[in-house]
């Protein structure tokens, strides 16, 4: 199966011959629990010494089907479906940490994963320090010898960044530091994380990788990191029993034990969004190329950023690192907070509303909505400016959702009150 | 050749068999899903393909499905 393209195998998962009747997709358990006719294999599923389950917020065969599904796309070894990304990205440093232990984090990352580790860091003892992203002199100058996990997104949120992962990961593994990157925006399509080194990947599957904005879901992803020579005391006990698995072992344990399960219903609903990923993103990323373009060449947009434009200062690194695409996001400046209300109240087409990846082009002011309750300052170090506009562009025809933005940046004009 | 699988003796036809042909020889669903302990020491998963089991040896399957603590 493995030597089969990604297309394909987003389309067959490796799970394909485990059917009970020959059903083409895997059913939905919708069960909280599971009967067995005798204890001792009730007794045996609990001990992990025989296959089969035993309660859905331990482990059910639709979130296992679409774990199997993505982390085959990921070439991992192994993945964890949650219930969200910020339940990925909660186990995740819960996985690898424990108060008084040091984090480092990219400062440009989703608002949510911000006020997630300034939670870990004010409430749980955890010593977080947000560093220039792109810089690997930044991480360089902050690790010591008590931290555990260095955090970054593949693309910036909504700053759209790209740091240089493989200089990062290079650092990282010289003090046996685990990187782990949000892919949420890049998707296997576009980034094969595996290859630049990169040691836990975790995606809010909310987004891309279901497609439909439909439902919530979290996947952490282990790319094969060197858990054996990693240094978190709560990894200790798991890698003793488990070797190189035991980071997953812990990240489904910290799963079951939390209650941040995933609905059979939604890893459903987001393994169908996988077999059309590499369409979507596709398109996607060729519409987001052509609203970039289209926007760069009209006089009131003050700026426009997507990494995809051969004018953006990540064009060189994202060329480097993405294949089949730039991604779907980009920002616009418009000036000030009032043209871009403006802008989106006049939008007929695009929705204004807080997700990404959608089949539906969408927009969203971050600054007065998701990164309303960060400082001015740690708003600019993100990139959520007053006046800019983060876009996520859908798959409906290009020449629709251009007209839609050009009547609405007409409508935006005017005086500034 | 006779084994231990989870502590049940089995007569496999084979002299000898990798772990990853063991795995589908006893049908093991979700294999992605199953750790796999020989004779006291767990295997890395990339050394499924390339360790084989011979008479006497003793593996234990161990499933990520299990409640409780670990």
């Amino acid at each position: 199966m493995t030597s089969h393209k990604f297309a394909t195998r987003c389309v067959h998962s490796n799970n394909d011959t485990d059917t009970l009747y020959g059903e083409t997709v895997c059913p939905i358990y919708q069960t909280s629990s599971f009967a067995h006719d005798d204890p001792q294999d009730l007794s045996d599923i609990f001990n992990g010494r025989q296959f089969g389950f035993s309660y859905s917020r331990i482990a059910n065969p639709s979130v296992a089907h679409l774990e199997n599904h993505i982390n085959h796309l990921e070439d991992g070894r192994g993945a964890v479906a949650v219930s969200t990304g910020m339940a990925a990205m909660t186990i995740i440093v819960d996985a690898l940490t424990q108060p008084g232990d040091h984090i480092i984090s990219s400062n440009s990352i989703f608002g949510g994963t911000y006020y997630l580790l300034k939670e870990f860091a004010e409430n749980q003892g955890l010593h977080v320090d947000f560093v220039e992203g792109n810089h690997v002199a930044g991480y360089k100058e902050k690790i010591n010898d008590h931290t555990k996990g260095i955090f970054l997104e593949i693309i910036g949120n909504p700053k759209l960044d790209v740091p240089n992962i493989k200089e990062i990961t290079t650092l990282a593994k010289a003090h046996h530091i685990p990187v782990i990157v949000d892919c949420t925006a890049s998707t296997p399509y576009l980034f094969k994380a595996k290859e630049f080194g990169v040691d836990v990947v975790w995606y809010s599957a909310t987004k891309w990788l279901g497609g439909g904005g439909r439902s919530l879901a979290g996947i952490i992803v282990d790319c094969g990191a060197d858990w054996l020579n990693n240094k978190s005391k709560p990894l200790k006990s798991f890698t003793e029993e488990f070797k190189q698995m035991g980071f997953i072992a812990r990240c489904r344990k910290l799963r079951s034990n939390k209650g941040a399960v995933l609905s059979p219903f939604n890893a459903f609903l987001i393994q169908m969004g996988l077999e059309t990923l590499p369409l979507r993103v596709a398109k996607q990323c060729e519409n987001a190329k052509q609203v970039a373009e289209f926007f760069e060449s009209q006089d009131s947009v003050n700026a426009v950023s997507y990494p995809g434009l051969t004018t953006n200062p990540a064009y060189a690194v994202a060329s480097a690192q993405f294949s089949n695409g730039f991604g779907g996001l980009l920002t616009i400046r418009l000036g000030s907070k009032e043209q871009c209300f403006r802008f989106i109240k006049a939008l007929k087409l695009c929705k204004n509303l807080a997700n990404l990846g959608d089949l539906k082009t969408i927009v969203i002011h971050p600054h007065s909505t998701i990164y309303r309750n960060l400082s001015d300052e740690e708003k600019d170090q993100a990139g959520a400016f007053n006046d800019l506009i983060r876009i996520s562009t859908g798959i409906e025809d290009v020449s629709d959702i251009i007209a839609d933005f050009k009547q609405a940046l007409d409508a935006s004009q005017g005086d500034v009150k | 050749m006779n084994i231990k699988i989870n502590g049940e003796t089995e007569n496999i036809q084979n002299e000898s068999i990798t772990i990853t042909d063991l795995l589908a020889l006893k049908d093991v669903k979700m294999p992605d899903m199953v750790s796999v302990e020989l004779n006291g020491d767990m295997l890395e998963r990339d050394q499924f393909s390339s360790t084989s089991v011979k008479d006497g040896d003793e593996v234990e399957f161990l499933y990520f499905m299990g409640g409780g603590d670990k």
